[in-house]
């Protein structure tokens, strides 16, 4: 107890001030974009479901950082869910492994329509580093329709965003 | 209305006749196994019929009294009907009538392995003797009847006696049912040496007048008789074992229809033999009800064989209707006759629902069994695709047993918690704890019967079958589905539209105890103590049905143009879904053996065998995670170990020598001519 009182008091202040940099405000007004086009698209906000294909999880980093108190996804409503019968969107990392390939086409088929898939990271795009292994099926797009490729090993949090509302505004 | 003594003694005549030709006819036929069956049980079935007019025509008034003095001793056999009686005919005939409907398809499975004769003859005597037993009005009659009744369901215990585990089932029953009957034997002479008469409608004036130790002991006495029919914890360990080794038309009557006969016999010791009695005796019913119906449904929600779990839960409901009766015995001690008078009426409607649903419920598992020839509810699953129907009726049996609206056993356990809610009239502390408890009880109890059955059915009827032998079920014939729609629909009935059988109750209690419920109802309401507490039970089955309704509706206007797409079911992606996959009975229950494992004190074991050239490949693993009966290790087991010394130590006398024999009867003939000096 004694010494739970000394860390706490021991302890500084970890979390920084929040600086209203332009960065910070172009990222609120790139998300609030998304919000806006999940609007306009689907009549509520946007679900996305994150499947992990084959990834060194570099992406899943970048991925998990939109959910960070400073990009906060949560705030504009985008949801990041559990299954792909939630889902509106599909958020695909990596190189499609064998292992994998099966499960990601069910997990394509179980999302309901009207749905769109987005491909994260080089390697999503065309295998990366991982191209021609063994284990290697081929990139997203060999295993199901995509409709946006991001790329960048790994992309930034901010690049994804913009794929997100990139897939959305794109006509049908 | 007035009914004709005549047309009553017509009426007996015909039920026995039609039970007694069906007992001949199936044995003379018993050659030829279909015509056995048939003559047998459309026999039955007529008798158990002509039961059911019996019973309205005693509960609209109908008295009749019928004696043959030759046939036994002590003032021969006396029968008669009043309307206590006549409801418990309309339960049998509740209970009897679908039965031999279904026993009519259901015993064709039988035909190449037992005689059906047999059976059937079998049949149609426990279906008499039950009816004669609450006809019965003198003790002699009573307990020939009694015991005539208890062989004859033993005999039909036995029917798959090639079985080991039936063999014990029957001879657990068969020990259980005699000390019961020994203790009713002892009650029942004491009465008849105290009062001095045998004729049970003399006993209610003259037991007023005897001191209260003898008044208690008959109590007692005759408390744990009945008490170890009906099956009410710790004597019910008999139950769970003899209803699932009987056929399943046998276990539905038998839990349907003959454990209540322990209440009837209750009933007319506590309310009519006796007369009014102190308050403990209202108070020890009250305990042991909220006890069977706690642990009732404690153990019911730990078994995977349907059939045990469907007999504990009739020790659960045996309970709830001692509630009802237990807290009648108590208001009438406080002399509040009203609130008594309540109470009962509660317990009985509850004995008339638990007839309907646990006949329903014990027929499609035995319809259930019979597609996939096992009771292990592990080896089941999907049944819905398979056996549609019959999940139907099993879904019905479910909610009407979990208590939910507007199924029959909402409204019975309804009126159970008003009339223990309504004990504040009583003025003890003390007795107002009780009533505090047994409503908690009774609350625990409605939650657990929930979940038990949502595990009943969901593991038996859902997911994809666990076995080769429940992916090849199919639906059973069409007289036994027919036997199991009118239990269903008499479920739906009694829930929605209850006025008539208030009516017939009303009339009942009254004659018995010369007071009305404190009971207001009419086509579409229900008040108990009014104002106190309203129910409508037609309205809630119409806002019910027009709910469920309008979501379909409703998602039909808002999204017209949503195309719809069938797919299989999510399985996070997996390329095999198999069913050892799916949730198991076991896993459901587990929360539930972890929170109440000082009751159950679970084993636990756990062998894994390990590959001899490393740890890190097991070989074989054993898991066993199995509950404890505390009332066969901690009361029975003792039993038996001392039942067992006292006969080593009696064998001593037993040497088999003469002389020693000649000695013993010398030092008799000495004490003997010693005590006539």
């Amino acid at each position: 107890m004694v010494s739970l009182w000394r860390k706490i008091w021991k302890t500084p202040v970890v979390t920084e001030p929040f600086i209203n940099s332009d960065a910070a405000a172009a990222i609120e007004a790139l998300t609030r974009q998304v919000e806006a086009a999940a609007f306009a698209r689907l009549g509520r906000s946007l679900h996305i479901r994150q499947v992990d294909a084959g990834s060194c999880n570099g992406c899943e980093l970048e991925i998990g950082a939109l959910n960070s108190p400073y990009y906060d996804l949560e705030q504009f409503g985008l949801h990041f869910v559990a299954s792909p019968r939630h889902a509106d969107c599909l958020l695909v990392t990596g190189p499609v492994t064998r292992n994998m390939a099966d499960a990601l086409r069910r997990t394509y088929e179980a999302t309901p329509s009207p749905k769109i898939v987005v491909a994260v990271g080089d390697c999503a795009q065309n295998c990366g580093i991982f191209a021609g292994g063994y284990g290697v099926v081929g990139p997203v797009s060999a295993v199901i329709p995509v409709d946006i490729v991001v790329s960048g090993c790994p992309p930034a949090p901010r690049a994804i965003l913009a794929g997100i509302l990139a897939a959305m505004e794109k006509p049908r | 209305m007035m009914i004709n003594e005549t047309l009553v003694l017509k009426l007996l005549n015909l039920t026995l006749f039609c039970f007694g030709l069906g007992a001949l006819a199936s044995l003379a036929l018993a050659r030829r196994a279909p015509a056995a069956r048939w003559t047998g049980h459309m026999l039955a079935l007529l008798g158990a019929g002509s039961v059911g007019t019996l019973a309205v025509a005693g509960l609209a008034g109908g008295t009749a009294h019928w004696t043959l003095s030759g046939l036994l001793p002590f003032g021969g056999v006396v029968l008669g009907i009043d309307r206590l009686s006549a409801f418990f005919l309309l339960i049998i005939a509740v209970g009897g009538f679908p039965a031999s409907l279904y026993a009519l398809g259901y015993t064709r499975a039988y035909e190449s392995r037992h005689s059906l004769g047999a059976m059937a003859c079998t049949w149609n005597l426990f279906l008499a003797t039950m009816t004669l037993v609450v006809l019965a009005r003198n003790v002699l009659t009573f307990l020939v009847l009694w015991e005539a009744m208890s062989l004859v369901s033993y005999f039909l215990v036995l029917t798959e006696s090639d079985h080991a585990e039936t063999q014990h089932a029957g001879l657990v029953y068969l020990v259980m049912t005699h000390a019961g009957f020994a203790c009713l034997l002892m009650g029942f002479l004491l009465l008849a040496h105290a009062t001095g008469t045998m004729d049970f409608a003399h006993w209610r004036a003259a037991t007023a007048s005897l001191g209260a130790s003898t008044r208690h002991a008959i109590f007692i006495l005759l408390a744990l008789g009945f008490g170890a029919k009906a099956g009410v914890i710790p004597l019910h360990i008999w139950l769970p074992q003899a209803h699932p080794a009987a056929p399943s038309h046998v276990s539905a009557v038998m839990s349907g229809v003959m454990i209540k006969l322990g209440i009837y016999g209750l009933i007319r010791l506590g309310f009519d033999w006796l007369g009014i009695g102190p308050a403990v005796w209202g108070g020890a019913i009250l305990a042991v009800a909220a006890v069977s119906a706690v642990l009732g449904v404690l153990y019911a929600l730990m078994e995977q064989d349907l059939k045990r779990l469907l007999a504990y839960s009739s020790v659960e409901n045996v309970g709830i209707i001692l509630l009802g009766i237990g807290a009648g015995l108590l208001f009438q001690a406080y002399h509040l006759p009203g609130l008594a008078a309540l109470a009962l009426l509660a317990g009985l409607y509850h004995t008339l629902n638990h007839a309907a649903f646990k006949s329903l419920l014990f027929m499609t598992a035995g319809a259930v069994v019979q597609a996939t020839h096992t009771r292990h509810m592990e080896a089941m699953g999907g049944l819905i695709k398979r056996m549609p129907q019959t999940a139907l009726f099993f879904l019905v049996g479910s909610v009407a047993i979990a208590a939910l609206p507007p199924f029959n056993g909402f409204f019975s356990e309804w009126l159970t918690f008003q009339s223990l809610l309504l004990s504040w009239q009583i003025p003890a502390r003390d007795v107002n704890l009780i009533f505090a408890l047994a409503i908690a009880a009774l609350a625990l109890t409605s939650g657990l019967a929930a979940a038990c059955f949502v595990k009943a059915f969901g593991i038996t009827f859902l997911a994809l079958p666990r076995s080769d032998q429940a992916g090849q079920a199919c639906e059973v014939s069409w007289v036994m589905r027919a036997g199991m729609a009118l239990l269903a629909l008499a479920c739906l009935a009694l829930g929605i539209w209850p006025v008539g059988v208030l009516y017939a109750l009303q009339a009942t209690i009254f004659e018995m105890n010369g007071a009305y419920a404190n009971l207001y109802f009419d086509w579409k309401t229900v008040v108990a103590n009014p104002p106190f507490a309203t129910v409508a039970p037609l309205l809630m089955a119409c806002a019910l049905a027009a709910l469920l309704a309008a979501i379909p509706l409703a998602l039909r206007l808002r999204r017209g143009r949503t195309v719809r797409r069938y797919y299989e079911t999510w399985g996070c992606g997996r390329a095999l879904q198999t069913a050892r996959f799916e949730y198991t009975s076991t896993a459901f229950a587990n929360p539930f053996k972890r929170v109440f494992a000082f009751l159950y004190r679970p084993i636990k074991e756990l062998d894994i065998e390990f590959h001899p050239e490393s740890r890190f490949f097991v070989r074989t693993i054993a898991y066993r995670n199995e509950v404890r009966s505390v009332f066969e290790e901690a009361l029975y087991q003792p039993l038996i170990r001392s039942t067992q010394w006292i006969a080593e130590q009696a064998r001593r006398l037993q040497s088999g020598n003469v002389q020693s024999y000649l000695l013993y009867i010398l030092i008799a003939l000495v004490i003997l001519i010693l005590l006539a000096r």
